[in-house]
């Protein structure tokens, strides 16, 4: 698959890269943002998966969370995706905010129009690992998966549904029970239709309720002045209530008069790439 | 030195000497006979087979030649032994001799002293006597001399008479004559009617007083008398001479006095200004010049002095010596000792009643057999704080120290710095606690104690149910672990040493800690300072929880130790060195895990 480079900058003695590339699972030109540490110039490095929310692009996270100095010192190279397919004509992609354009869910969807292209979930799971695994130094064996509200819903699903592949995951005020709120319902509906039993392969609380698998150790912030929270759409009680009855390790962190938005990421995303380098730099 | 003393010794060492010999002779030749015995065997061997020369042969050959070499070295070590030996005994003689003349040098110079004053007592008694004599001729003479002067006297008046009764008979005139010499003729016969004293007033005879001799005489006895000794000297206490309950005492004799014995007296010295009277005196009759007195007390001052006692009498008392046993052994206290990766700190009771100089601690690593064993002298109080490797297991004793030497070393203690090592400090804990034996477990009994039962200190909590741990007070890192039941409502942390003992962990801004609050729904956990906590839900309850300080960084961390789940982290630059720690909120127990370094997740 052929890599073209759209920006390069040194940052904190590494580079801050945005690559474009054509994608074999949503059918279009797809940009990633890539971060590479002083470290990748001699050896592999592992990786980091972050998954942005709703309307964002792979710029939001480079430009605004002040990731590269904490990845620069543990070594870690950041991988930021796009939020969904982008340019591919589909008629009502644009209609709203949160679905269709930049509110991708990370899933496979199965409904028409959307089934053709909107498939995040393979892309950031298997399309994207692959393509990062081979043009860059990417150490393969360790991975691991963080994300911002939508994208933290894709964190946890992706985690969840892969016991193993990731070492670590966090989230900052993600979307925990999406089949319960406002949010999930639309999305769902929209990309995997009626049958509310699908819908459960991609939330992230039903998950936790039968994972199985290697132990996880989940980092999760979350802002208590977040708007979205009090308007119920982020749920995240239901979320730790499942995990404690199925001793899923989560250390859940609420942060007294934080929002949603990025100075909140800003904030304590230090704190979670010293989270994640503790696994995958054992 | 006695002459016949020396002639015995001197017989002794000739007997052994000779006996030595002999003894010697028999072993040497019988070795040597079989030496050379072996030796000729082995030539002959030699002899017969250097034609086809063998390693076989070859080795034996070497091993007689090896064996005839060990005889050799054996016979010249002995024979330098002896060589020795007599080199001791002759300046044992030498020593003999000069003390001898010394010995007669002073009886000499005794002697001449000696006579010299009998003789000029002698002198003297002459003098007097000579003067006596000559008083007793002035005066003789005087009087003879008054007698001669009167006689002259009377010779010129009797000579002056005749010349007038003469001039008078001469004279022709008649009439006057008869006129004149009727008185002269009175005179005449008054004069010659006067009795002429002839006799000498004084006698002849000289009065010789016998001189009192009697002085002289005691003098010329007492030459062959001894004198009674003069006051013996107290040496001072010898260095390391002293145990805890013995005294080393020695004295010299600095004038060649003989003496019999001795006769040593030693009183306690009490500070107690309680006691009125003062100790009672203890004697000890020794021949010797020196003298081990037992039975004392340890780190006590003794006050020592000496007489000494020969045929004539016994000698004034010596000056008063200070001599001092030395202490008992102090007692190490483990439960108070700590120690981490590179540092411990030792504590201990002293040992004696009253106070001691100093403490030496005494350190080496545990297999070294005493080969590496350092000493830290002149430690002022009963703690010690050391640098140590890491990883390794230490012995330790401690002593006393005071000016009669150190004490016997204490029992040992074994230090590890493997890790983080302390235990619960008993006299801080609220009285609801109770410690197990090892000091690591404490327990919250379901016990509705009185509040008669409870004695508080102001070193015990008095409301949350907390004990303090301890750690080097060395600014580096720490980890330790705690264990604890499902159920049990705990704080476990840090705190100041002064932290308030009538507040609760975590409330006020001394201490830090972790706090579990079991809620009928949940599990409920804070992180509390000053009172306030951030609000953290945990999916696992953590039943062991690793506590990880570093002072430099300044930050106090929790993990779920079994998951090596990073839990919460205090920043906060401590001001004063912290101890661990540990609270119960309801009936329950909690067990200190120490001894372990933080694991690699905590410190990359």
């Amino acid at each position: 698959m052929a890599l073209t480079q759209v920006s390069s900058n040194k940052c904190c003695d590494g580079y801050q890269k945005v690559f474009e590339h054509d994608s074999s699972e949503l059918k279009c030109k797809m940009k990633f943002a890539i971060y590479l540490p002083p470290k990748a110039e001699s050896s592999k490095c592992p990786v980091l998966y972050w998954l942005s929310g709703l309307t964002c692009t792979e710029q939001n996270f480079i430009t605004k969370a002040a990731s590269q100095q904490a990845a620069s010192e543990h070594g870690i190279i950041i991988v930021a995706p796009d939020t969904s397919p982008r340019g591919c004509n589909i008629e009502g992609e644009d209609e709203s905010w949160d679905f269709g354009t930049g509110a991708g869910f990370y899933v496979n969807a199965t409904q028409e129009p959307w089934k053709t292209n909107y498939r995040m979930y393979s892309y950031v799971t298997e399309e994207l690992p692959r393509l990062i695994n081979s043009n860059f130094p990417a150490d393969p064996e360790k991975m691991s998966i963080s994300g911002h509200s939508m994208g933290g819903h894709g964190a946890l699903i992706c985690a969840l549904k892969n016991p193993g592949k990731y070492k670590s995951v966090s989230a900052f005020a993600p979307i925990c029970n999406p089949i319960q709120c406002a949010w999930g319902q639309k999305a769902f509906s929209g990309y995997l239709g009626p049958d509310k039993s699908t819908w459960e392969l991609y939330d992230a609380t039903v998950l936790a309720e039968s994972y199985s698998g290697p132990e996880l150790d989940i980092l999760i912030d979350q802002g208590r002045d977040d708007q979205f929270l009090s308007s119920s759409q982020l749920l995240p009680d239901n979320l730790i209530a499942a995990c404690s009855k199925k001793k899923i390790p989560v250390v859940f962190r609420l942060q007294q008069g934080y929002d949603h938005s990025y100075y909140f990421i800003f904030s304590f995303i230090n704190d979670h790439i010293k989270h994640h380098a503790k696994y995958l730099n054992a | 030195m006695d002459v016949f003393e020396v002639r015995g010794r001197l017989d002794v060492i000739a007997e052994e000497l000779a006996s030595e010999e002999e003894e010697e002779e028999a072993t040497d030749e019988d070795v040597f006979e079989q030496g050379s015995s072996d030796v000729s065997t082995h030539t002959q061997q030699m002899k017969v087979s250097t034609d086809s020369l063998t390693p076989d042969r070859a080795s034996a050959v070497c091993d007689a030649a090896l064996c005839f070499q060990e005889q050799l070295n054996k016979r010249r070590s002995k024979l330098s032994q002896k060589i020795v030996e007599m080199e001791n005994f002759a300046s044992n003689l030498e020593e003999i001799f000069i003390t001898v003349e010394e010995n007669f040098g002073r009886q000499e110079q005794n002697l001449e002293q000696h006579y010299n004053e009998v003789l000029q007592t002698l002198l003297q008694r002459n003098e007097a006597r000579a003067a006596a004599l000559d008083e007793q001729k002035n005066s003789k003479l005087e009087c003879l001399y008054g007698q001669l002067l009167r006689c002259g006297q009377t010779l010129d008046a009797s000579k002056e008479l005749i010349e007038s009764a003469q001039e008078l008979h001469r004279r022709p005139d008649k009439h006057g004559f008869l006129q004149a010499v009727m008185p002269v003729m009175k005179r005449v016969e008054q004069f010659a009617g006067e009795e002429v004293d002839l006799k000498l007033g004084v006698s002849l005879d000289f009065q010789v007083l016998t001189p009192d001799l009697s002085e002289v005489r005691q003098m010329m006895e007492s030459i062959n008398v001894l004198p009674a000794p003069s006051a013996p000297v107290m040496n001072p206490q010898i260095a390391n001479s002293a145990t805890d309950t013995s005294l080393h005492v020695c004295w010299s004799l600095f004038s060649d006095d003989t003496v019999e014995f001795y006769e040593l007296y030693w009183r306690l010295i009490s500070d107690d200004c309680t006691m009125e009277t003062p100790q009672e005196v203890s004697q000890l009759k020794v021949k010797e010049t020196h003298c081990t007195v037992s039975s004392l007390r340890p780190n006590a001052q003794y006050e020592l002095w000496v007489t000494a006692t020969n045929t004539t009498g016994i000698s004034p008392a010596s000056e008063r010596a200070v001599y001092m046993t030395v202490p008992s052994p102090p007692v190490l206290k483990p439960r108070q000792c700590v120690s981490s990766l590179n540092a411990a700190l030792i504590r201990w009771d002293s040992g004696n009643t009253d106070p001691v100089e100093s403490y030496t601690l005494e350190f080496g690593e545990t297999g070294t057999d005493g080969s590496g064993t350092e000493s830290i002298v002149a430690i002022p109080s009963c703690e010690c704080l050391l640098q140590l490797q890491p990883q390794k297991i230490y012995i330790l004793h401690v002593r006393a120290v005071n000016i009669g030497g150190p004490s016997d070393r204490s029992e040992p203690v074994h230090i590890s710095t493997t890790g983080t090592f302390f235990h619960l400090l008993e006299d801080t804990a609220h009285p609801s606690l109770s410690l197990s034996a090892d000091g690591l477990t404490m327990f919250y009994l379901d016990e509705d104690l009185p509040i008669s039962h409870m004695t508080f200190s102001d070193n015990t909590f008095n409301r949350c149910v907390a004990v303090l741990g301890d750690l080097v007070p060395v600014r580096g890192q720490y980890y330790w672990e705690v264990e604890v039941d499902e159920d049990a409502e705990f704080r476990v942390g840090v705190a100041y040493e002064d932290t308030q003992r009538n507040s609760h962990l975590g409330g006020n801004n001394t201490s830090w800690c972790m706090r579990h609050i079991l809620t009928p729904s949940r599990h409920k956990y804070e992180f509390l300072h000053s009172g306030w906590t951030p609000d953290i839900r945990i999916t696992v309850q953590p039943l062991r929880i690793g506590v990880f300080l570093d002072y430099s960084r300044g930050i106090l961390s929790f993990y779920n130790a079994a998951l090596r789940q990073h839990l919460y982290t205090f920043s906060c630059h401590f001001l004063h060195y912290v101890q661990p720690c540990f609270a119960l909120d309801n009936p329950g127990a909690l067990t200190l895990r120490t001894g372990m370094t933080a694991p690699a997740y905590i410190t990359p």
